[in-house]
This record gives C-alpha cells, sequence and structure tokens, in this order.
C-alpha cells in the first residue's frame, strides 16, 4: 500500500504530464517542412528512403534543384514534388489535378507522362551512372534501394 | 561452515527501513530520465510530448483499471509512470498520440493488471507492448519512415540495424562507434544514447535496484554471439561492437531484461536468463526476419523464466 502524499504525487504528475503532452503535440506537430529532409517511398518492391537533404546540400551532394525537377524550369520557388505530375494514368484519361493548377486540359492533350517508378528509375540511375557512386543500374542491383 | 549470526531470526516488531516500491520506480525513472533527456536534445518537443503522454496515460489506464476491478489504487507506487517513461523511450518522437495511447493500453492493463497487477506479471510489459505495436502498427514504429521530417545531425540517415538488415555489414562500416555510444544515430527516442543508459544502468546496480547478473550476462551473450558470427562470416554478419551500441541493445540490457517479476532470482538462473537473451538478440537480428531481435528474445526470455529459476540452491536442514 501507497501513502496518500504519494498517491496525490503520482495524480499530480499524471495532470501535469498530460497538459505538457497535450501542448507539445498541438503546439510542435511534426509538419513536413517546405523542402523536404528525407522522403520515404513505399513501392510495390518495398521501401526506397531517398536523401533529399544530403543531394542538395553543398556538404552533400550539392545537385542543383533543376538537376531533377525539370518543370517549371525558370522559377525555383514554383517547384513541385515529383509524384504530383508523375502519376499512374488515370482510367478516365484526366491528367494530374496538379497539372491543371496552371494549364487547360486541352493544353496538355497531347502530352506523354511517364509514372513516377519510370520518372525514378531514369533520373536517379542516369546521375548515379554517370557520376559512378551508389547504387548502380541492373536488375540485380534492386536491393540497393529498395527495401522489403 | 555457516555464520551462526545469519541464521538468528528475531521476533517482531521489525525496524521498516523506509524503502518500498515508490522508491525502486522513482530511483528507476531517474536512471532512465538522462537517456530521455538526449532524446529530447535531439528530436526536441515531439519527443517530450510521447514521454509526457505515455507517462500520463499510463498512470490514468492504471487508475481506471484499479477503479473498474474494485482493487486498491496502486498508482501511488510509480510503477505506472515508470512504464510509461519506459515504453516512450522505445518509440520513435514522431508517434502519433493514439498510438502511444494504444501502448500504454497494451503495456498496463493486457501487460500487467489482467495477470493481478505488479509482481504477477510474466512478461515484461513494455517490451509486450512494442512487440504488439510493432506486429500491428510497423509503419508508425519504423524510425526511418517515422522521422523523415527530422533534420538529424548524424552522420547516416537511416537506423543502423536497419541499414545492416537491408544492405550488409559493409554500409555500416562508416559508423563511428563514439558516435553511435554517443547518441548519434537514427532510432528510439530515449535508447540511442549509450551513454546516458550506461550510467543509469550503473546506479540502478550500485543501489541494487537491477542485478549486474542479468544486464552483465546479456551483454557478453550479446558481444560472443556476434563475435563468432563475424568471425565465422565478417562479409554477411557485424562486428559485435555494433550490435552492442545499436538498437534496443543497452536500455533492454539495463531497464527491460532486469524487470523484476519476469526474470529470475538466483545467481545461475540470472546469468542463462540474460545470457539466453543476448543470443536470442542476434540470432534474430542475423539470421531472423526482423531488424532488431531485442524485444522477441526479452519475450522469450521472460518465457523461460519460471523454468530456470528452478535450478536453485537445496534448502538448508530436512524435514524430520
Amino acid at each position: 500500500m501507497t501513502s496518500k502524499k504519494q498517491l496525490l504525487f503520482a495524480y499530480g504528475l499524471a495532470i501535469h504530464l498530460l497538459l505538457v503532452g497535450i501542448i507539445c503535440y498541438a503546439a510542435f506537430p511534426v509538419k513536413a517542412p517546405h523542402e523536404p529532409i528525407r522522403i520515404m517511398y513505399q513501392t510495390t518492391a518495398g521501401k526506397v528512403l531517398f536523401d533529399h537533404q544530403t543531394h542538395t546540400t553543398a556538404s552533400g551532394y550539392g545537385a542543383s534543384c533543376f538537376d531533377c525537377h525539370h518543370h517549371p524550369m525558370d522559377d525555383e520557388s514554383a517547384l513541385i514534388a515529383c509524384s504530383e505530375c508523375h502519376q499512374a494514368p488515370a482510367e478516365d484519361g484526366s491528367k494530374p489535378e496538379r497539372c491543371l493548377d496552371c494549364h487547360d486540359e486541352s493544353d496538355i492533350e497531347d502530352t506523354q507522362m511517364i509514372s513516377r517508378p519510370d520518372a525514378f528509375h531514369q533520373g536517379c540511375t542516369e546521375c548515379h551512372e554517370q557520376f559512378e557512386k551508389g547504387p548502380q543500374p541492373g536488375s540485380e542491383n534492386c536491393s540497393k534501394c529498395h527495401v522489403l | 561452515m555457516n555464520s551462526k549470526k545469519t541464521l538468528i531470526v528475531s521476533h517482531a516488531p521489525f525496524w521498516h527501513d523506509g524503502s518500498g516500491i515508490p522508491e525502486r520506480s522513482y530511483n528507476t525513472i531517474i536512471a532512465a530520465l538522462p537517456a530521455a533527456f538526449a532524446g529530447i536534445a535531439f528530436y526536441g518537443a515531439p519527443a517530450l510530448g510521447v514521454i509526457c503522454m505515455a507517462m500520463s496515460t499510463a498512470i490514468f489506464w492504471e487508475l481506471l483499471l484499479n477503479r473498474a476491478m474494485r482493487r486498491p489504487i496502486t498508482v501511488g507506487d510509480g510503477n505506472a509512470a515508470l512504464v510509461g517513461l519506459l515504453l516512450a523511450m522505445l518509440l520513435p518522437a514522431s508517434t502519433p498520440w493514439w498510438v502511444v495511447l494504444i501502448g500504454t493500453f497494451l503495456a498496463i492493463v493486457i501487460g500487467m493488471q489482467i495477470f493481478g497487477g505488479i509482481g504477477a506479471n510474466p512478461f515484461n510489459p513494455v517490451v509486450l507492448a512494442i512487440a504488439i505495436l510493432s506486429l500491428s502498427y510497423n509503419h508508425y514504429l519504423d524510425f526511418d519512415s517515422g522521422l523523415v521530417n527530422f533534420a538529424l545531425p548524424f552522420s547516416s540517415s537511416m537506423a543502423p540495424l536497419a541499414t545492416l538488415k537491408a544492405f550488409g555489414p559493409e554500409a555500416v562500416a562508416n559508423l563511428n562507434l563514439m558516435d553511435l555510444f554517443m547518441g548519434k544515430q537514427v532510432g528510439a527516442l530515449g535508447s540511442t544514447s549509450g551513454l546516458a543508459l550506461t550510467i543509469g544502468g550503473i546506479y540502478l546496480m550500485l543501489r541494487g535496484f537491477i542485478r549486474w547478473e542479468i544486464s552483465l550476462s546479456f551483454i557478453a551473450g550479446i558481444y560472443l554471439t556476434a563475435m563468432l558470427f563475424n568471425m565465422a562470416d565478417p562479409i554477411r554478419f557485424a562486428p559485435p561492437m555494433l550490435h552492442l551500441l545499436t538498437g534496443y541493445t543497452l536500455i533492454a540490457a539495463f531497464f527491460l531484461a532486469t524487470e523484476s517479476s519476469s526474470s529470475p532470482v538466483n545467481f545461475l538462473p540470472m546469468l542463462l536468463y540474460g545470457a539466453l537473451g543476448g543470443i536470442m538478440t542476434v540470432l534474430i537480428r542475423n539470421i531472423g526476419a526482423y531488424v532488431d531481435g531485442v524485444i522477441f528474445a526479452i519475450l522469450l526470455i521472460n518465457l523461460t523464466n519460471p523454468l530456470i529459476d528452478k535450478i536453485r540452491p537445496k534448502a538448508i536442514g530436512k524435514v524430520a
């Protein structure tokens, strides 16, 4: 058996910690920053962790935004995530919503959009092959990026 | 010849030295706090939120169960707060509040209260809760997925054991062991700082709240098994120091495997219990399916506890 003092201490502890916990969750939620730090892609061939920050910072690989983000080419602040355009083709033929923010559907009617896996496989492997660093292309190297 | 003095039992009334479960619980909380503070230093307010939410909800669950089962209120002994803190220390800082709430429910209600409360639980309640959470909500307990939005000043942005499992020892060869010991690794919010955990563990051992036999044999079990694997095939299996300084190893050695009601009390059983936990951990990590074997290894040794505790000294004297 515990004393009344110990019981009151436990009640006080629970109430104060609950308040601090609620404040921390409400005031400091974990938000995705405007420029991603790391991105975890959940794919059918396993998850792929992409370290965006290491690729872009000068102390990392120093890649320019436009080395990967190729649209729009003239405005760094208007760059969007790859998967907003590179999506699997919709069954009804409609274009990704993000595209329609700037374009009329008729403007992009004939534009072929490659899917996200194809875009990543092309973009990532091209660069890695060029610099001969990190995971190299090849059907035997899937597990160098994909983690099941 | 036994000393006659040690065999003398005087009659009541006895003097109580004032120690009890609250003293043990709060001392263990104090010992665990440096590692929790290290987590708050790395991950900020979200880590503090997880810790506070876990400790408070664990107390509330125990209070609720005490009232529902019409049993004496036991939250004053500090054990629920300790369970909440240890549970939080095994979670990533990004854990949503409702996962914390479910976790403390699993630990306090499923892990402990339905068996009769403190002292009656066959499994470590914290470990049981983490095992259920990691099977049910794997995505939220995945450190690499959960911590993508945290800018961490570490040399590797991937959890070391996950890297080891996916890409082999070569991918973790460049990790600095001192950095790992100082907690500079992706992982749970309170289980990465080896230094803080070791200080807490030594404090508990010196005060007699945990038994050194379990902690040291657990560490020795991990080291020796990992060393044998590494000697057999260094290309496939990581060196032993990496296993010691990553994942849940040190928090398990000092805070999880030593939980009193699910661990043995005699000398040889304690050594066997700890060593078995260490061996199982490395077996699961090296040839099993899971990234970190500590959780399932501890559940397994909890299961062996009643059996190996049968190895005990013969009673002195005999029945006439």
